[in-house]
Formats: C-alpha cells, sequence, structure tokens
C-alpha cells in the first residue's frame, strides 16, 4: 500500500514536470538567445544583424534580462570605449528602487537592442554582479553624435 | 486503461444502493464539475492540450463574429493618429516568429514581387519599379498584440494606387500576401484601400533594412502589427478566404485597431 501511494506521487510529478517542460520550451525560444560556447562576443553580435544607432539614442535607456519578466537590470549611463578601443555601456546596474546601484561597463556587443530599451545577453546577472565597479581611467566617452552599431533580438516574453 | 488512483481494495457494490440519493445528488453537479475541468485545461496552457472540436469551432465562430464587428466598425475614411519624425524609434523593434539569427535575407537584385488572382496586369515587379512610384511617407504607431509599440517613419507606394496600377478588382474581398519568411497574410480590401495602408520600401528616410522586411513589406496603420507581413514576394487579390501565419493558430483574422 505503501508503495502504490509512492507510484501516485511519481506519476503525478511526472505530470507535473510534463507541463513544466513544455512552459520551459516555449518561454526560453523567444528573445536574446546568448552567444554559443565559444564564440567571441563580435562574433556572435554579428548573427545579430547589428544595426546602426547614434549613441545619444542609447543614453537613459532601460537594460533588461532576457527572460519572460523583463527584469530591469539597470539604465545605461554613458557609451565608453575602453583602452583596448572596445565599445562598452556603462550601465547603472542593480540595486533597489534606485538605491545601492553601481556602474558596471558591459561590452556592446554583449548588449542588444530591444525596441526602445537594451538586453544584456551574453551575460547572467550573476555574473554581472561581479563586474567590477566602472572607473573612467584609460577609457575615452563616445561622443553622442556618434553611430555605432548595436545586434537586435526579438522580445523574450 | 485502469487508473494508477484506483484503491487496492474496491468497497462492496451494495454501498452504492445503500447511497443512491447521495449519488444522483453528486451528478446534477457534474456541471460544475466539467466547468473546472474546462477551466483547469485553460490554465494549463503550457500543456499539449487537445481541446474537443466541438470547443474549438465555437471559439473559432467567436471569433469570426468579432472579425465581422470590426469590418463594420471600420471608416475608411478615418485616419490614425500621425506623429513629428522626432518621434521615431532608430532602428525599428525586431519581431518575428523566430529569433534574429534565422533571419534570411532577401536578393534584392534578383527579388520579383510577382501578382496573382484577379489582377488584370500580373507581370512582376522589380525594386527599381517599386521604388519609382508615388510615395508617401507615414509616421505612425505600430502596435503589438503583445502589449508593446512604437513610432516608426515609413514610405512606400499607397497599396491602393499599386492596386488600382495593375488593374486589380478592388471589389474582391481580400487581399493575401506570401513572403520570404514563409508568414502568409491576408488583409481585407477596405484596409488595403486605406490611405494610411502602404507597400513600404524605406524607414526613417533610409532603405529598409534586412531584419526589418527589405526590400518590401507591408505598413497599415489601421492593424495590429503582425497583420504587416515582411519580406512579401507576392501579393493575391481573391474572394477565397486566405487566413494567414497566426489566423491558423487562433488569432483575430481582421486583428484591427
Amino acid at each position: 500500500m505503501r508503495a502504490k501511494v509512492g507510484s501516485r506521487w511519481i506519476i503525478a510529478g511526472v505530470v507535473l514536470l510534463a507541463c513544466g517542460g513544455a512552459a520551459h520550451a516555449q518561454s526560453m525560444l523567444p528573445g536574446g538567445i546568448p552567444p554559443p560556447p565559444g564564440m567571441s562576443l563580435p562574433r556572435s553580435a554579428a548573427m545579430r544583424f547589428p544595426q546602426p544607432v547614434q549613441v545619444s539614442a542609447l543614453l537613459h535607456r532601460d537594460v533588461l534580462q532576457p527572460v519572460p519578466s523583463q527584469r530591469v537590470l539597470g539604465t545605461v549611463k554613458s557609451i565608453v570605449r575602453n583602452e583596448s578601443g572596445a565599445v562598452e555601456a556603462v550601465v547603472e546596474y542593480g540595486g533597489f528602487l534606485g538605491f545601492g546601484a553601481r556602474p558596471i561597463a558591459v561590452p556592446i556587443d554583449a548588449m542588444v537592442l530591444l525596441g526602445r530599451d537594451m538586453e544584456i545577453v551574453a551575460y547572467s546577472p550573476r555574473q554581472l554582479n561581479h563586474f567590477p565597479t566602472f572607473s573612467a581611467e584609460g577609457t575615452m566617452p563616445v561622443p553622442s553624435d556618434t553611430i555605432i552599431r548595436v545586434g537586435l533580438a526579438k522580445p523574450s516574453h | 486503461m485502469r487508473s494508477p488512483f484506483r484503491p487496492d481494495d474496491l468497497p462492496e457494490k451494495a454501498v452504492l444502493d445503500d447511497h443512491r440519493p447521495l449519488i444522483r445528488g453528486l451528478e446534477r453537479r457534474g456541471l460544475f464539475r466539467g466547468g473546472l475541468s474546462l477551466g483547469a485545461l485553460a490554465i494549463l496552457t503550457g500543456c499539449d492540450v487537445r481541446q474537443p472540436e466541438a470547443v474549438q469551432s465555437a471559439l473559432l465562430s467567436i471569433s469570426r463574429f468579432n472579425d465581422g464587428v470590426q469590418a463594420w466598425l471600420f471608416d475608411p475614411n478615418k485616419l490614425a493618429p500621425t506623429y513629428p519624425a522626432s518621434r521615431v524609434l532608430k532602428p525599428p523593434k525586431f519581431n518575428a516568429y523566430y529569433n534574429i539569427n534565422q533571419v534570411r535575407p532577401v536578393n534584392g537584385a534578383t527579388w520579383r514581387l510577382e501578382l496573382a488572382g484577379l489582377i488584370a496586369d500580373r507581370r512582376p515587379w522589380t525594386v527599381q519599379e517599386i521604388d519609382a512610384l508615388p510615395q508617401t511617407t507615414d509616421i505612425i504607431k505600430h502596435i503589438c498584440v503583445e502589449g508593446w509599440s512604437y513610432i516608426g517613419e515609413w514610405s512606400g507606394v499607397r497599396l491602393s494606387t499599386f492596386l488600382r496600377r495593375v488593374g486589380a478588382d478592388t471589389r474582391a474581398k481580400y487581399v493575401a500576401f506570401h513572403t520570404a519568411d514563409d508568414y502568409p497574410s491576408s488583409i481585407d480590401m477596405a484596409s488595403a484601400l486605406h490611405p494610411q495602408t502602404i507597400l513600404a520600401v524605406r524607414y526613417a528616410g533610409e532603405t529598409i533594412a534586412d531584419p526589418f522586411g527589405y526590400p518590401l513589406r507591408l505598413r497599415t496603420s489601421t492593424k495590429l502589427g503582425y497583420k504587416n507581413p515582411k519580406w512579401i514576394t507576392a501579393i493575391e487579390v481573391t474572394n477565397t478566404y486566405p487566413g494567414g501565419y497566426w489566423e491558423s493558430r487562433g488569432f483575430s483574422w481582421f486583428g484591427g485597431l
């Protein structure tokens, strides 16, 4: 009898997993896809049909996590060129209700345009938490009228 | 199949006779049980639940009725709001039923717009020929059924101008579109002849970029975003209901705003 009760729970669990798996598959399909393992950021950005966009149009944009809830990770504060010449977005990241946020530099090739917002597709929030706080030393601000190219994504919801 | 929840030791059958009135009472509640089951099915959207044919056809007939009401309410002369150029989002927002890396750009040099159905002159059109037609620009809002929107600036020939130019029968019911990304779509003739329905070739003054439908896409101010097919390869004028990609998956066909 005890074993019978156990098997019922297993069956119920399998049914729930089947439903949960299907829902998971649906939610993971659309949206900002991370770079395939081993692919460089510039190469993966090139797969996302990079489009010309004026730097001034990127400032103050919300930066989202590519998940169905589209959690806001921060806002774009500025666009800079780092010591090696790569373009980065300085994102006011983390915190709660505007308190406790800190600036981090995220490679522009790790991000995509999503209408009026942006998404970070190459790094998870767990990885971003370990990004050093941005220091302007050694970087050059990119003028606001400069046109740069940023990849696209479809909405994640 | 034997139920996995069936107890090992079944009660005596005589128990049923002893409680006959109570069981009848339970049966009267069958309607509620049925309602609860349907509700449960509707909640389990993640599961592949096959709905009974009757439920499906009832829902489809309601959707068709809604399409009829929308067509009746549609005013062919009423213009949608337009916006200043300063509010145009550049670049526009990408969306499709697949991811961005699966976009397959169309070669404009070999591309031809094919025409079919109730059209007098069905000669195919090149990009240059489409570009030479009288152009109009609409700064209108793209409103997606998913809930987001943005303001975009689209230029191209009015679909009404194009249809009259090729001798289309504008008394026909439908204008259908075939696309390079296998996204069939169709609209009613009244919406096709609306002045803010254009075959767009430019966005914000530039040739439409690959992910947004180069070389030709539909932009209509009076319908939801999914009624604006990109990468159009053929236009057909017909009286036979053509349906569409999302419409065959349960979306409203009229899709009006």
